[in-house]
Formats: structure tokens, C-alpha cells, sequence
């Protein structure tokens, strides 16, 4: 439950499209460097949409050669059901969100821009319902809804991939578009969502976030509250979440954060730990 | 008769000016935006609008907004993508660049990049793109999603 979307400089060159030569890049670059992104505001606009979609592609690319896709039409589309109805309630219900499972025994979970979100097979096992994936899922959901990679690029990284940026000589003329800026950035990318992940902030307000998909999609909002306490009782030192917890400090403080939210909230959602056991245990 | 006629035909107008008032242009401030059939990106698109087109509102619910499109199309837009004042035109260079993608239309901007550098990328760097194909090729159809949500007792 990781993870960014580190919207990369390099791409939003690449948005500039046939415009820049290497001299103009190399000239915005060491201006982004010392004087901050603002300097620059026009040359490294954010990427659009379509943009963003194609390098949610590529990086889904990426993972499929990470991880085995569960090529399992009817868990798939249970999964995407439920992330559907949670990304409904974002701050972006018009982008087409595209779920997956991969089949691995890790506890996992991670989205990629354009709206692409995985989920392990090892995470489905861990949960007992439908409310508990509707939590997870609500909470990868809300990286791409809001839009943490940009932010991510915003704040930090700006310097590290303008750098990159020149030292792979990238030329983002009409020759040689966005194919380039593509290669770095899916690589970039993939690497930072399964590897790496957001930062804490952004892990916050993505717990949050999700909580309130989950809660206005009708859903007990206790979902990832309940996900992130059986993660803890499995523990570290379980081979199938070693990976989630070294990469995703501040586990029981999430879970502390989840119980105001909840101690604030009126009422409680739907559950469905039946449909959930059809779908999914069964598999 | 005649003056029958005359105020039928003035209640038609007042009614058309009224409707008129009540369903003012928008314009389209992202490089596209889809149309679909329903509210949710989960719906089959119906048309897309690219940056710079007008729509006229027929209707908002929430925040859709069912439109009308210049191709005379109807269905729902996320009232994000639109804007109360006209938006100057013009296509991406993304999706100019796109190797046979190259045209302005909203049928290439329905579809993006299809794929194209995503696939180049996938082809490098010795990926299965059949992965992506195998994902988009496996979402849930719109007209399941509303008995998904009854069943469940969802909003």
C-alpha cells in the first residue's frame, strides 16, 4: 500500500513537446536547480491526461515483468468492481481506473499515474471482507486522485531528475518525442511505486482520503483500519510482509489516525463479507 | 385564432429563452474529455471533446453535467473539464506526436496515445505489453456496475 506516482520532470519536458531543444532543456533545468521550480513554471507544466495515461501504461508494462499477473478474468473484474464504486467518490471520477492482481504472496499494493492500481494476491488473503478491500483499494485510489506524483516532483525530486534528465542527453524534439522521456520515466517510476513509495505525508493523506471514498461509496470505512491491524498481527517478521513494513514505516500510527477518523464519523457501511468469500476466498 | 397564435408563439419563445438561459454553453479546458453514457468513468464513452469545443448543458446532476456535443451526441461530463469561458482550441502535442495518431480528431483523442509509446517502451525495454492489453481488456463493463452497487447495498 505503498507508493507514489512521481510525476517526472523529464515527462513534463516531454509534454513540452517538439518545442525544446537540448540547449533549452539543459538552460530550464539548471534554472529549476537554482531557483526553485517556480522559476520555470512554463517550460515544466504538469503533464496532461492523456499524457499521464500513456505513462500509467508503460509503467503497468514495467510491473508486468516485476510480478505474474493473476490472469483471472473473474477475480479481476470483482476487484476492479469494487475499486470502480471508491473511485467514484475521488476527486477524479471521470478517469478511467484500471485494476489488476498480481499473483504474489507479498502483501502489496501500489498504483501507477493514469489510474492503474495492483493488488496482490498475498493482500486479498490477509482480508475478510469487502469493506477491507474497498479501505485499500480507496487508499491507492486517492495517489492517483491526488495527484501525489506531481506534488512528489514538486517538492524534492525536481532537482535529482533534472540532473538525470541531461545526463541521459534526452532531446525532446519532433525526432525524438515522448518515446525517450517515456523509457526514464516508467523505469523511474515503476521502481519508485514498488521500491520505494510516497512520502509519509502523502501515505497520510491517502489514508484519509481513502477513508472518505470508502465511507461515501457505503462502505464501513473501518476497512483499512481493520487491513492495517491484521498486517500487524502477522508482523514483520512474516516473509509475506517484510517488504510492506520495511518500506512503510508508521503502520500503527496509520492505524491510530484511522480510529479518530472513525471515532468522528456517524454510523457505519456495508461489509459484504459473503460476496467478498465468493469472490475472492474461494480462489 | 390570430391572436391565440401569437401568444402560443410567445410562450414557446419565453419557454425557449427560458430553457436557453437555464442551459449556457460550457467550454472544454483539457486536452479531451470523455462523454459517457452514465456518471461514472466506468460508463462506455459516447463522444469526446477536445479543448476548446463548446458543449451546451442540458442538465447537471451533482457534479455531471449531461451535455449536448458539437457532433450532437448526448451524455455526462465531469464538470472539472469544463469551463463557463470559452477556452482558446488546440490540440496536444502528445497526441500530435503519436506515430498514426497525428490527427486532431475526437476519435484520436478519445483514445489518447492508444498505447503507441507505451508499446515503443514495452518493445525496448523486452516487456510483454500484453500485460496492459490483457488489464484494460478486463474491467468491468459499465451496465454491471449499478447492480454491483444495488447488491451491495452501495451508494
Amino acid at each position: 500500500m505503498r507508493r507514489g506516482l512521481p510525476i517526472l520532470l523529464v515527462l513534463a519536458l516531454a509534454g513540452c513537446g517538439g518545442r525544446m531543444d537540448v540547449g533549452s532543456v539543459m538552460s530550464a533545468a539548471q534554472t529549476m536547480i537554482t531557483q526553485g521550480p517556480g522559476a520555470v513554471t512554463g517550460a515544466f507544466a504538469d503533464m496532461d491526461e492523456p499524457q499521464e495515461i500513456e505513462l500509467g501504461r508503460a509503467v503497468t508494462a514495467n510491473v508486468g515483468s516485476r510480478y505474474k499477473l493473476l490472469r483471472d478474468p473473474a477475480l479481476t473484474r470483482y476487484v476492479a468492481q469494487v475499486g470502480n464504486v471508491v473511485a467514484a467518490r475521488s476527486e477524479r471520477p471521470d478517469l478511467r481506473y484500471y485494476f489488476a492482481v498480481l499473483d504474489a504472496p507479498e502483501v502489496n499494493a501500489f498504483a501507477a499515474p493514469g489510474g492503474y492500481v495492483f493488488i496482490t494476491r498475498g493482500s486479498l488473503t490477509l482480508m475478510r471482507d469487502e469493506a477491507m478491500l474497498a479501505g485499500v483499494l480507496g487508499h491507492e485510489v486517492a495517489h492517483v486522485a491526488l495527484r501525489h506524483g506531481v506534488e512528489a516532483i514538486k517538492a524534492q525530486k525536481r532537482k535529482d531528475l533534472a540532473v538525470l534528465g541531461l545526463q541521459q542527453g534526452l532531446r525532446f524534439t519532433s525526432a525524438a518525442p515522448f518515446t525517450q522521456a517515456i523509457s526514464l520515466a516508467a523505469d523511474t517510476v515503476a521502481e519508485q511505486i514498488v521500491l520505494k513509495g510516497f512520502s509519509r505525508a502523502e501515505e497520510e493523506e491517502a489514508d484519509r482520503a481513502g477513508f472518505q471514498y470508502a465511507r461515501a461509496a457505503g462502505y464501513d470505512p473501518a476497512g483499512l483500519r481493520d487491513f492495517l491491524a491484521a498486517l500487524v498481527q502477522r508482523g514483520a517478521g512474516d516473509t509475506r510482509t517484510s517488504t510492506f513494513f520495511s518500506t512503510h514505516p508508521g503502520t500503527e500510527d496509520r492505524m491510530k489516525e484511522q480510529e479518530k477518523l472513525l471515532a468522528a464519523a456517524a454510523g457505519r457501511g456495508q461489509r459484504n463479507p459473503d460476496r467478498f468469500a465468493k469472490a475472492v476466498a474461494s480462489r | 385564432m390570430r391572436a391565440r397564435t401569437a401568444a402560443s408563439v410567445a410562450v414557446v419563445t419565453l419557454v425557449a429563452g427560458l430553457a436557453g438561459a437555464q442551459t449556457p454553453p460550457r467550454w472544454v479546458e483539457r486536452t479531451k474529455a470523455d462523454v459517457r453514457g452514465g456518471k461514472g468513468s466506468f460508463h462506455e464513452i459516447v463522444d469526446t471533446v477536445v479543448k476548446g469545443e463548446q458543449v451546451q448543458i442540458v442538465r447537471v446532476e451533482d457534479k455531471w453535467l449531461f451535455v449536448r456535443t458539437p457532433r450532437a451526441k448526448q451524455g455526462y461530463v465531469f464538470e472539472a473539464a469544463l469551463s463557463n469561458q470559452p477556452v482558446t482550441g488546440g490540440s496536444s502535442d502528445f497526441l500530435k506526436l503519436a506515430p498514426g495518431d497525428a490527427s486532431t480528431s475526437a476519435t484520436a483523442a478519445s483514445a489518447g496515445a492508444k498505447g503507441i509509446y507505451a508499446e515503443q517502451y514495452a518493445r525496448q525495454k523486452g516487456f510483454d505489453y500484453g500485460v496492459v492489453r490483457w488489464v484494460e481488456d478486463n474491467q468491468p463493463p459499465g451496465n454491471v456496475m449499478e447492480a454491483f452497487v444495488k447488491e451491495g447495498g452501495l451508494q
